[in-house]
């Protein structure tokens, strides 16, 4: 905003604008914050009218006697109700109704693993680390060819990806900014989350909730591969899972059956 | 009441009677103001501290750092920075803010605005005051501990909060030092309420009350109800940490049988959220007066303005869902805040639009009270409206736990309540010490805080748009946020400016209560009743009970014979002819 | 009804008010435990007999009744008799406090502690909670015991508001017996 002329390269504006959105349904979560910032202006500017032109023009300089009206009268009550109204019906219905139409229409329509392809991933936090599981060949969670890592989550582009998620000891929580979304991590039950990503490449996963001194540096690294390299590590690692997991390593026992 | 002076409590003889366990009203308040300073300045400073190693991670903090973190030369630890902010936020809202606005500007202001001669219990009120300074002293002592200080933010959720998450005794003194505060708020809130209620002066009906009267009456409401509420919280999580039941653990953390850590931010939050207009009603209340009395014109709507402050007094119960959006409570939940929450916003446009009808054709005194007053229709204006980003549950997906959310708090908070505390105490600081302050200063003061605030504050909504999230020491080890290092530098400069502007509040402060020039007994020409006594007022405050018999908000009436251009609540309502 | 005893009815209205506030969020996170639970009690810990509850119950039911009485002759000023049944009270609440610590004993032999699950920890510190306001309770009814004189100014209604404040202890506990030992 104003400070954008006062100093060189990209302005502040551009530096606070959110990171490049990977995901198909973060430009919804963009573009209603826009809308709504729009909105906000548009008010905030005849709060500005009213507040500096008043008090320019009815200063005691240039108006000597206040007008006397306990603003009761008829046009007065309908000029706070219009206010009222407007702002109602103008923000508050057109941002919640858009908001409540990208949750049940996206955000919280969950693909079904049955019916089509899905990415399941287990998601463990826990103080300072994020560790990620998938299925393996078995298709089950919890068994001894889970593919685990530790602060590394690796995704195809192109398909849908369902999270759930726990933790081991506090609350924590999962944000990856390029997607917009965020969950908690809440130990002793399940939340869920899913997104798809559009653009290989590799992006920042943080910790969004304060989970002790070294909150700041609970991040884990994203990495959004092509669908066939995807298959190439998964298919390595899965190999190297079989031959390398032993089944009571105590930090690779934490998977749970995924009951949908 | 009809009776004798001394059927309150006599004139107190000795020092102590008079200055420490004090039962007048108004020495209670100005304790409660000193109180409330000297802990603005403390989370202050901590404010400092924060900015300084946001902007310059592993940098020793000038002068003072060698001495506070020897045995880092000087740069601010990790664990201490948890610290800081959980203090920074936990010092400002309950003994900061909440003394000044609630108990300095409540004790003053309800028994002289209605014509009372105290509060209903005298007693309960210094107790009240000695709880919050007992708890005050808790938590600094906590400061202390070689564990150090709770570091699970000012919202201390479970399980970090328990002791698997925080072994040190800091935690615990932090539920204790909140437990003691609730108690005093409690007392304070029975005070108040009953005060309102049964010791207006004769003539005064409820719409005959300032609304300043109005905004400490509903925010005592408040309190009473859900200060308890936190109060339950704070006892569970105590016995987490010392007597090992298992409330909030689960998961693996739970030895056995499991808890819900969950449930605390719910209780934390049904008493949260009402806290956060329990801080602001009383500003919002000063605010809507003093627009009129320096408009020099009756408050546009007065009765619509009160009412709306009711509504959000009412609708403020029922939100506080918004603040657990990222928990994914059950999608029903999720949609029923979401649509509660933007409700808020009509009460809230409502008085806004009725601040702007008051100056609107008015004939406007540009003396400090009104300048900062002014200054909060713009910040609450920010602040309020960066809510409604907030407010929808997707966006917030983004937002929650970002500095955009910190912008939106400091905004409403720490600009709109803070600038609302100082308007109050540049108005009634004749009244309360019997001189003036010294103008110029003020004005200094208002431009010196309100232009870096809005650099510090909006830096923030921009940082946290920006990706930056809460509560991290050193946001530069995420690359993609090291782009953000000129605003947050541009933030903390603004921090220091702010903090160098309130040293000459300080000042002016300090000076115009031993050398200020006296007071008259009403200086800013104001009607109400607190005005129409000497200033200071003596011990009993009125020697006869008022009758009133106008509203507080009688100005320019053309018929006015008087040669004032306002009526005093005592006198017969002039009818205008227009 | 002059203005003094007003503010004090008042008071009294806005402190049980409180009060209902903080035991209403103690019921609603039984409600919780207790609803998400797949089984209650839970593994591992078992129903305590409701025995000493029980017996509880009646006694501060009993002492409640007495405080009532005590209301009764205050007001056709029979200062013997009401100090007799505000004996009667505070014996019974004494005696409501000694069934409640072998309550917590008998819940201690029987292997439950307060570490041992989210049940214990809610019959422990919840019991906990009520009997520090029966303490309280108990402290302004030997306050009442110390001024209960015909002399005194206003006794009448001093005695109503602190029987208002036994009742509602009373009540909540009913809800405690009723909640955490029956159901
Ligand atoms: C005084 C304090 C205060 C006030 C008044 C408010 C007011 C509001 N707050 Fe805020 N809030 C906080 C203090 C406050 N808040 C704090 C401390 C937190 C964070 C706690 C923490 O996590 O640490 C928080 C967090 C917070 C969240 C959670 C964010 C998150 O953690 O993810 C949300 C979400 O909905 C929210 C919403 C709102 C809304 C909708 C209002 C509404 O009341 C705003 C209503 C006002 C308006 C909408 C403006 C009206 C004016 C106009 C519309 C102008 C038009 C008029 C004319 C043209 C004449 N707040
Ligand atoms: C009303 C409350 C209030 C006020 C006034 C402030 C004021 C300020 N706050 Fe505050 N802040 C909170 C409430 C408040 N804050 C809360 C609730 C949190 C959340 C904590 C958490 O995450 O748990 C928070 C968190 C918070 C953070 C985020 C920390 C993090 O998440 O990592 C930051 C970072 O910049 C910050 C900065 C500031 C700054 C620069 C000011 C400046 O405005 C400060 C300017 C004021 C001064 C410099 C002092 C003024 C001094 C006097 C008037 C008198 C001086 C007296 C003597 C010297 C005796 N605050
Ligand atoms: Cu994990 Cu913050
Ligand atoms: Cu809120």
């Amino acid at each position: 905003m104003g400070f954008s002329n006062i100093n060189v390269g990209p302005s502040w504006w551009d530096l606070s604008m959110p990171p490049i959105d990977i995901s198909t349904n973060g430009h919804l979560i963009d573009s209603l914050f826009n809308y709504t910032t729009a909105l906000c202006v548009f008010y905030f500017v005849l709060v500005c009218i009213g507040l500096f032109g008043f008090s320019f023009i009815y200063s005691r300089k240039r108006h000597k006697t206040a007008y006397y009206t306990y603003g009761n009268k008829k046009q007065h009550l309908i000029f706070t109700a219009v206010i009222g109204a407007a702002v109602f019906l103008t923000i508050d219905l057109n941002i919640t109704r858009i908001a409540n139409n990208d949750l049940l229409g996206e955000f919280w329509k969950f693909p079904n693993p049955k019916t089509e392809k899905v990415l399941r991933v287990e998601v463990m936090a826990q103080q300072w680390m994020w560790s990620f599981r998938y299925t393996g060949p078995d298709n089950q969670f919890g068994t001894k060819d889970d593919v685990v890592t530790n602060n590394d989550l690796r995704v195809p582009v192109n398909t849908k990806i369902l999270f759930h998620l726990t933790s081991k000891d506090v609350i924590h929580s999962f944000w990856v900014p390029n997607v917009r979304v965020k969950v908690d991590t809440i130990p002793g039950r399940v939340t869920r989350t899913w997104w798809e990503v559009t653009t290989p490449g590799v992006y920042d996963i943080a910790c969004a909730e304060m989970c002790g001194t070294p909150h700041y540096l609970m991040k884990a690294q994203l990495t959004v591969l092509s669908e066939e390299d995807f298959g190439r590590w998964l298919k390595s690692s899965e190999e190297l899972a079989i031959n390398t997991n032993d089944p009571d390593d105590m930090n690779l026992a934490w998977g749970w059956k995924w009951e949908i | 009441m009809s009776g004798g002076f001394n059927e309150i409590h006599p004139e107190p003889t000795t020092f102590i009677s008079k200055y420490i366990i004090s039962f007048d009203h108004k020495v209670i308040a100005k304790q409660f103001l000193w109180m409330g300073i000297a802990f603005l300045g403390l989370g202050g400073m901590m404010a400092i501290l924060i900015r300084w190693t946001l902007a310059y991670p592993g940098q020793a903090f000038p002068v003072l750092g060698g001495f506070l973190f020897p045995n880092t030369a000087g740069v601010v630890p990790p664990d201490t920075y948890a610290m800081l902010f959980t203090m920074h936020g936990t010092i400002m809202i309950f003994f900061a803010i909440t003394p000044i606005l609630i108990g300095a500007f409540g004790n003053y202001c309800i028994p002289l605005m209605i014509g009372a001669r105290d509060m209903a219990f005298p007693m309960l009120n210094m107790l009240s005051f000695w709880f919050a300074f007992a708890s005050g002293v808790v938590l600094c002592a906590s400061l202390l501990l070689p564990l150090g200080a709770a570091a699970g933010g000012w919202t201390s959720y479970p399980t970090l909060s328990t002791t698997i998450g925080s072994p040190g005794a800091g935690q615990t003194l932090w539920c204790v030092s909140i437990f003691l505060f609730g108690i005093s708020s409690t007392m304070g809130a029975i005070n108040y309420v009953t005060t309102v209620i049964t010791l207006r002066a004769p003539g005064m009906g409820y719409f005959d009350m300032p609304l300043t009267v109005w905004g400490l009456w509903l925010t005592a409401i408040l309190n009473a109800i859900f200060v308890p509420v936190l109060g339950a919280g704070v006892i569970l999580l105590t016995l987490d940490r010392v007597m090992g039941t298992t409330f909030f653990l689960a998961g693996a953390s739970a030895t056995s049988g499991s808890g819900d850590p969950v449930l605390f931010q719910h209780v934390f939050w049904i008493f949260g959220h009402p806290e956060v207009y329990i801080l602001i009603l009383p500003a919002w209340g000063i605010v809507s007066d003093l627009l009129s009395f320096f408009a020099r014109k009756p408050a546009f709507g007065a009765k619509a303005t009160a009412l709306s402050m009711t509504a959000v007094t009412i609708l403020s119960t029922v939100v506080y869902g918004h603040h657990m959006f990222t928990t994914s409570m059950s999608p029903l939940l999720t949609q029923s805040f979401m649509t509660m929450t933007m409700t808020i916003s009509i009460p809230s446009a409502i008085f806004f639009a009725n601040w702007l009808g008051t100056i609107w054709r008015g004939s406007i005194r540009f003396d400090s009270p009104m300048l900062f007053s002014l200054g909060v229709v713009f910040v609450f204006g920010l602040g309020g409206l960066t809510g409604l980003h907030l407010g929808t549950v997707t966006t917030d997906l983004y937002l929650h736990d970002t500095y955009f959310v910190v912008g939106h708090f400091h905004y409403t908070m720490a600009a709109s309540v803070l600038l609302g505390g100082f308007a109050g105490i540049y108005f009634w600081f004749p009244k309360m010490f019997g001189r003036m302050m010294n103008e110029t200063l003020a004005k200094i003061h208002f431009w010196g805080t309100m232009i870096p605030l809005n650099g510090i504050f909006f830096g923030m909504l921009m940082v946290g748009y920006g990706g930056m999230h809460r509560r991290i020491y050193n946001p530069f080890v995420y690359e993609s946020l090291q782009k953000l290092i000129p605003i947050n530098t541009m933030i903390t400069i603004s921090a220091l400016i702010m903090g160098a502007f309130q040293i000459i509040f300080v000042i002016n402060f300090l000076w115009s209560l031993l050398k200020g020039p006296k007071a008259s007994q009403n200086p800013w020409e104001v009607g109400t009743l607190e005005w129409t006594i000497p200033s200071p007022p003596v011990h009993h405050n009125y020697d006869v009970i008022p009758v009133v018999r106008c509203g507080p908000h009688e100005f320019g009436n053309p018929n006015l014979k008087t040669g004032r251009d306002f009526q005093y609540q005592t006198e017969e309502l002039v009818e205008a002819t227009t | 009804m002059n203005r003094s005893q007003s503010q004090n009815n008042l008071a009294m209205t806005i402190v049980l008010i409180s009060g209902a506030m903080l035991f209403a969020t103690l019921f609603m996170g039984y409600a919780i435990y207790r609803t998400s639970a797949p089984t209650w009690p839970p593994m591992g810990s078992t129903k305590v007999s409701l025995g000493l509850p029980f017996l509880a119950t009646l006694t501060i039911l009993l002492s409640s009744w007495f405080c009532h009485r005590v209301q009764l002759a205050v007001k056709v000023e029979n200062f013997a008799r009401a100090s007799m049944e505000l004996n009667m009270t505070l014996g019974l609440g004494f005696v409501f406090l000694f069934i409640q610590s072998s309550l917590w004993f008998h819940m201690k032999n029987v292997g439950l502690y307060t570490s041992s699950g989210i049940f214990a920890s809610i019959l422990y510190a919840y019991t906990w909670i009520h009997a520090v306001h029966v303490v309280l309770g108990l402290f302004s009814l030997i306050w009442l015991r110390v001024v209960l004189r015909p002399s005194n100014a206003r006794i009448l209604q001093k005695t109503i508001n602190v029987e208002r404040f036994w009742h509602f202890l009373g009540i909540v506990w009913i809800i405690m017996f009723l909640t955490l030992f029956v159901l």
